[in-house]
């Protein structure tokens, strides 16, 4: 027994030893999944990428241009992957302020007010915020501050906030409006002798691109409806662009960037300017709960909101119409002529105070706008398969996006502020929104060429702060 | 000293087991001989730990206590379906199921008692990893203990039954909250803590034994719900702007475990060599979607949140063997494959299930006429498993992650026993 078990004890010690060593070997050894196939450009030469563009393009968002958005525009999130091709670019140039105004133009934030969230905007009266703005203390001759002029490397980044195409070139308005000297967004861009001369056209035509994007269009329409369908008569700019002028003026815009149709690149289209949030966040809906639940008012319970038509006519709003978001300040705040109602307030359309023109997009410019939209999405379209280029359907793309889009987890939709996607102005995404609209323009350079540029993962950007 | 040194490990109170060592959180680590031969069991009669494979075979199995542990080592990765910042790997963390088992009594009767680990996960995730707001850590710890009786109607066939009881169980599920808080450095971020209520399940089983040759045995495990009521939320980095959707103090949730009926056979044909085979059918179908009922107030603004789940039953098909190499040494061989409960595009962190192919070796060493050493080994092998966004979009599960699993776990076992 004794024997045994003693014979029997020395023979595990092998065994043992070998397990041992197997444990080793295995714990050591971490799983490996296989790697995705390696980022490739195609044919595509990305070492002189420019973007065109209007403030979507520059990184505009919370009603300003500053450095940590522009940071983050999606054409800095394109060339950051386009370069992970290893076909460039080395470095892409956009016009940032200075390290000591680096908040630019200033933007909006959300504090607590009361207790309760409100985007607030940077003025002269909050001392901006305490932002570290870039006016110059002039002002320009269409009325806007001037801004610090950009003095560095000429930049790849075009985006000028504010530009439509028929701002774009001055002999669409036979040179009445020299926009360099109207924007201060461009204005800061240009030299003192190009400011009353150089249109953007001639501004886009200094870069020799190897690869371009453009995105184009969205302020022929947003201006005349971001303002509730008003014109304004001192801006020539301020309604919608009509079909003839802006087919001229994208041709030009693309002829000007593509050399001729030589250069590889691509372009969006605009997108349903009133499916943002300054127009879908204060609603008729919510408005007439608010006014009928208002003690104040006498019988408020028959009190709705009544609107002031873009043709004139004062009516009850319905929900047709869409409020734009800068209302909200305005509605239910008394009056200041002799009307003893509150803003917005009207019990017949005779006994009311009607909600003026500028704050409401009612239904038949909302028809006008779309209507509009879609016969220059087919200009841009058209010119686009003219210049053998493809289109970012960001029409479609932001109605798809709009009630919902997944990220890792996250749940994004258009809703404001809290929805991730747009930033506090209601209209201009935020860096999250940004980098999902880089990745819808990778799918569709990836697509069109053949190339493999890979996307980026948009919840490593950021949504709206909050205080 | 190695074999010490596990042991003293095993033996520890470290309940918590990697989230996968069979599908779902199953944890098929109980009795260091079973898990030598692919953890069957049903049909045999080895030891007390029948008790927890198969009450009835523990009659014929000879009395004695026993205790065993292991150690699971765990390597997942993860890569994401789109925007790949290279492979996620864990930070990697051993955990250590144990098992203890003591029966009493005649070739006729007998009684036992037992406690173990079937059910457990404790996986992190590396630190910014892309689900960080599905799951970025969660640890889920049960012991059952078991009281077990079983008679031998004749020499040939056997009832038994044991009443379980959850006697332990606690979670710990965290994640990075989706809100910014201006200028914070660090994300936003939730931990929900709770202990399981204390609940009775059972289980019961019959075997049959026409000759020393042949048995068969069938056995049902109940399905045992934790749940945590009472639990707490903790928050941190949440905006003060936003407090008011982050107010929950409390939570309670059901977490459903599943039944299992098990066949196994084992067959002898020599006195030396034991086969066995047994198939478990494991209910998880029980587990449809995962709700957190808030109190206190509201999480993200929501008094509740559901998460889907629709697990399936699954299957396990398992194989082993033992050959008497003397009479004091006994080696082990087994193998398994153990069918996902999880359906595609329903992956989740916290349980990145899958197809899995096992296999697992081990021995015991008797000294004398009592007491003994068992070592077993395992090794699991996961499908490589990928959902892409647009399969989490078609069956509404956003909540997780789109991208590719794959996950290996290695788990050496040592145990201890005294035959009376």
């Amino acid at each position: 027994m004794t024997t045994f078990s003693l014979r029997a004890a020395k023979q595990p010690r092998p065994l043992l030893a070998l397990l041992g060593l197997g444990l080793a070997g295995l714990a050591g050894c971490q799983t490996n999944i296989d790697a995705p196939p390696a980022a490739s450009a195609g044919t595509l030469d990305f070492t002189s990428y420019v973007a065109i563009g209007n403030s979507l393009t520059s990184g505009y968002s919370d009603g300003g241009l500053y450095n940590e958005a522009q940071a983050t525009s999606y054409p800095a999130i394109l060339a950051q992957q386009f370069a992970a091709t290893g076909k460039g670019p080395a470095s892409f140039v956009q016009p940032a302020f200075s390290a000591a105004r680096k908040d630019g133009s200033g933007y909006a934030k959300l504090q607590l007010v009361n207790g309760a969230l409100t985007p607030v905007t940077p003025s002269v009266s909050n001392t901006f915020l305490g932002e570290q703005v870039a006016y110059t203390g002039s002002t320009l001759p269409s009325g806007q501050a001037q801004l610090e002029a950009y003095s560095g490397a000429q930049p790849d980044n075009l985006g000028v906030p504010g530009i439509s195409v028929l701002s774009s070139l001055n002999a669409l308005t036979n040179n009445l409006a020299p926009y360099g000297i109207i924007n201060p967004f461009y204005e800061r861009l240009l030299t003192a002798a190009e400011k009353p001369t150089k249109d953007y056209v001639t501004y886009i035509g200094q870069k020799s691109p190897t690869f371009f994007t453009c995105w184009m269009g969205n302020n022929d329409v947003l201006t005349y409806a971001s303002a509730g369908g008003v014109a304004s008569a001192a801006n020539p700019f301020s309604g919608l662009t009509d079909t003839t002028r802006f087919g001229m003026g994208y041709r030009a815009i693309l002829q000007t960037i593509s050399k001729g149709g030589t250069v590889k690149g691509a372009v969006a289209n605009i997108p349903n300017v009133t499916a943002v949030p300054y127009f879908t966040t204060v609603t008729v809906g919510a408005v007439n709960t608010a006014i009928k639940a208002n003690a104040a008012l006498p019988n408020a319970s028959a009190a709705s909101l009544y609107i002031t038509t873009g043709t004139g006519t004062v009516r009850a709003a319905t929900s047709g119409d869409l409020l734009v978001l800068t209302s909200q300040a305005v509605i239910g705040s008394r009056s200041t002529t002799a009307n003893p109602l509150p803003i917005g307030v009207g019990y017949s359309a005779a006994q009311s105070n009607p909600l003026p023109s500028q704050y409401v997009l009612d239904a038949d410019e909302q028809t006008a706008v779309l209507a509009r939209t879609a016969q220059l999405n087919a200009i841009i379209a058209k010119t686009a398969a003219r210049y053998k280029v493809p289109v970012v359907d960001a029409f479609t793309f932001l109605t798809q996006v709009g009630p919902g889009v997944a990220t890792n987890a996250i749940n994004n939709s258009a809703t404001y502020a809290s929805g991730n996607l747009f930033s506090l102005d209601g209209v201009h995404p935020t860096p999250r929104g940004y980098a999902i609209i880089a990745n819808e323009w990778i799918r569709v350079i990836n697509s069109y060429y053949g190339a493999s540029i890979p996307q980026v993962a948009p919840n490593d950007y950021r949504a709206v702060p909050f205080p | 000293m190695r074999l010490h040194s596990l042991l003293l490990t095993g033996g520890s109170l470290l309940a918590a087991t990697t989230g996968a060592l069979a599908s779902g959180f199953q944890v098929n680590l109980t009795g260091t001989k079973n898990v030598g031969m692919g953890s069957t069991g049903t049909g045999l009669y080895l030891d007390a730990a029948s008790q927890y494979y198969n009450p009835a075979s523990m009659v014929f199995a000879p009395a004695g206590v026993q205790i065993g542990g292991n150690m699971a080592i765990p390597r997942i990765s993860f890569r994401p379906g789109s925007a790949d910042q290279g492979q996620r790997t864990l930070q990697n963390k051993n955990v250590f199921p144990f098992s203890g088992f003591a029966s009493f009594g005649s070739d006729k009767f007998k009684v036992g008692f037992g406690t173990y680990t079937p059910f457990g996960s404790e996986l992190h995730y590396q630190q910014g990893w892309e689900g960080r707001y599905a799951l970025t850590d969660i640890t889920l710890q049960s012991v059952f203990v078991q009281a077990t009786a079983a008679y031998a109607i004749t020499p040939q066939i056997s009832i038994g039954g044991g009443l379980v009881w959850s006697a332990y169980g606690d979670v710990n599920l965290q994640r990075d909250i989706p809100v910014q808080g201006a200028g914070a450095s660090a994300p936003a971020h939730v931990t929900l803590t709770g202990n399981s209520e204390k609940k009775f399940g059972y289980n019961i089983g019959i075997m049959l034994k026409p000759s020393d040759k042949f048995s068969v045995g069938i056995s049902y495990r109940s399905a045992i719900d934790q749940h945590v009521s009472g639990g707490s939320v903790a928050l941190s980095n949440v905006p003060a702007g936003l407090a008011s959707s982050f107010s929950a103090t409390g939570f309670d949730v059901t977490l459903p475990l599943p039944d299992v009926y098990s066949i196994g056979f084992g067959v002898r044909p020599s006195e030396k060599l034991t086969l066995a085979f047994d198939a478990n059918l494991v209910g998880w179908s029980r587990y449809q979607q995962l709700q957190f009922n808030y109190s206190g107030g509201v999480l993200g603004g929501q008094p509740s949140s559901v998460s889907k789940r629709q697990y399936d039953d699954a299957l396990a098909f398992r194989l082993g063997g033992q050959y008497m190499v003397t009479k004091g040494l006994t080696l082990r061989a087994g193998t398994f494959y153990d069918f996902a409960c999880v359906r595609d595009g329903f992956v989740t962190p916290e349980t990145p299930d899958a197809d899995r192919f096992g296999v697992s070796g081990g021995l015991s060493y008797q000294a004398g006429e009592h007491l003994g050493i068992d070592v077993s080994f395992l090794f699991e092998d996961f499908m490589q498993r990928s959902q892409s966004q647009q399969d989490l979009i078609n069956n509404g599960t956003t909540d997780r992650v789109a991208g590719t699993y794959k996950t290996t776990i290695v788990a050496p076992g040592v145990g201890l026993y005294y035959k009376f």
